[in-house]
């Protein structure tokens, strides 16, 4: 085998994507035809399609993480008109006087939990994105933590656009045609963006990268919560996260619907919500220190680590 | 001389040598080699994986040639590259002045 098939073999292990090693392939095959014999200097193929591997892996996961948000964003911007236009197409129709139950509870599911883990996971994904944009190589544990995030967050987007639609569908003879056209086209929109950005994330996600060091967590991500009484005990945060969210949306749904009552069952189902969210989601989404169980690493920061 | 021993000057010395002209990676290290006396002579596959990240950070720019018969990729610099290796110019000045003023 020679040395160029032994970096394109190696580069293909890696799951660097055909065009890219195939690109990479043929520049390095021009700077052996400058100096034939000069492979040795070249050094050891599976060195160089690891440090190939780890720079495309990390770059690409920022990136598909970025998408994401992106995708997201539209997303939102569906289902804020879908609430900001009902008023105009004759308001709330009541949950009663859809074509079926069945309809209306996933719908409200995806139209109230799902942008909300999506709110936060893909705004985490593009934070950690974002702060370390100038790594060259990333931990692969980290890599893993960003496309997890951005996953779970696209996941969460499908969800939202199709508890639009089944609300859509429930109520399809109560509202008039204009905003049934608008909601149906933006929601459309917006699957568009989100198969889009998934597809480049599960690209992303071939590629192996084996770069060592820890992935970090949301402590590292938001400073203000890096209080050691919090990282030491995962469930504190769980438990203020859920207490901050339910008080907050009773404090709301109080002054929208101007009932106590009201309120307090509002605030009670987002505060469940967000603690069922933190347990079900908290580990793969770095929500849990995983650092805790090392007195000297649960003291330290991500940015402490030597880059790549 | 391994591209260890540069210290994350590597990305510098790669825009200035580009900056100069337009080069392929072969022709490039070439150039860095001459200028440098020999003493950049670097492991030569490892500088590749650079050159792609400067292009994916818009600090470079590439376009495939046909050169005898076979493609070659030929690397520019931007006007972000040339941004940023003034940028590194500058510190690397303040650097070497005060490294000077120490040594004596």
């Amino acid at each position: 085998m020679t040395w160029l098939e032994s970096l394109g073999a190696e580069l293909s292990a890696r799951g660097v994507p055909p065009r890219d090693r195939d690109l990479i392939v043929l520049e390095l095959n021009d700077h052996i035809k400058c100096e034939p014999g000069c492979d040795d200097r070249l050094g050891d193929p599976r060195e160089l399609a690891v440090k190939f591997a780890d720079e495309l892996a990390t770059s690409r996961a920022r990136r598909s993480a970025l998408y994401a948000f992106l995708a997201l964003a539209l997303t939102a911007v569906a289902l804020a008109t879908s609430q900001l236009a009902i008023e105009a197409a004759g308001g709330y129709p009541g949950f009663t006087n859809g074509i079926s139950l069945l309809l209306f509870f996933p719908a409200l599911v995806g139209i109230f939990f799902a942008p909300q883990v999506a709110l936060v996971t893909g705004s985490l994904a593009a934070l950690r994105a974002i702060r370390r944009r100038r790594t060259p190589r990333l931990p692969a544990a980290e890599i893993g933590l960003i496309t997890r995030r951005a996953r779970i967050a696209l996941l969460a987007g499908f969800g939202t656009v199709a508890g639009l639609w089944l609300y859509l569908a429930n109520f399809a003879t109560r509202f008039p045609g204009w905003y049934l056209s608008l909601m149906g086209g933006l929601s459309v929109a917006a699957a568009v963006a989100l198969a889009w950005a998934y597809r480049d994330l599960r690209r992303a996600q071939t590629i192996v990268s084996a770069s060592p060091g820890a992935a970090g967590d949301v402590y590292d991500d938001v400073p203000l919560i890096g209080w050691r009484w919090l990282r030491n005990r995962p469930w504190r945060l769980g438990l203020a996260g859920s207490l901050i969210v339910g008080v907050g949306a009773t404090a709301v749904a109080t002054h929208a619907e101007r009932s106590l009552q009201e309120g307090l069952q509002r605030g009670l189902i987002e505060g469940l919500g967000c603690a069922i969210g933190f347990t079900l989601l908290g580990r793969s989404v770095g929500l849990f220190s995983n650092r805790v169980a090392d007195p000297q690493l649960a003291n330290s920061r991500l940015d402490d680590q030597p880059d790549g | 001389m391994p591209n260890d021993a540069l210290g994350g000057q590597l990305d510098p010395l790669i825009l200035a040598t580009i900056a100069e002209e337009p080069a392929h990676g072969y022709a490039m290290l070439q150039r860095l080699k001459q200028r440098s006396g020999g003493t950049f002579d670097l492991a030569e596959g490892t500088v590749y994986p650079a050159l792609h990240r400067l292009e994916r950070d818009g600090l470079l720019t590439s376009s495939w040639s046909t050169e005898s018969g076979r493609r070659r990729r030929i690397y520019r610099i931007t006007k972000a590259g040339h941004s940023a290796l003034e940028t590194r110019r500058t510190e690397w000045r303040i650097f070497a002045n005060a490294m000077e003023a120490v040594f004596g």
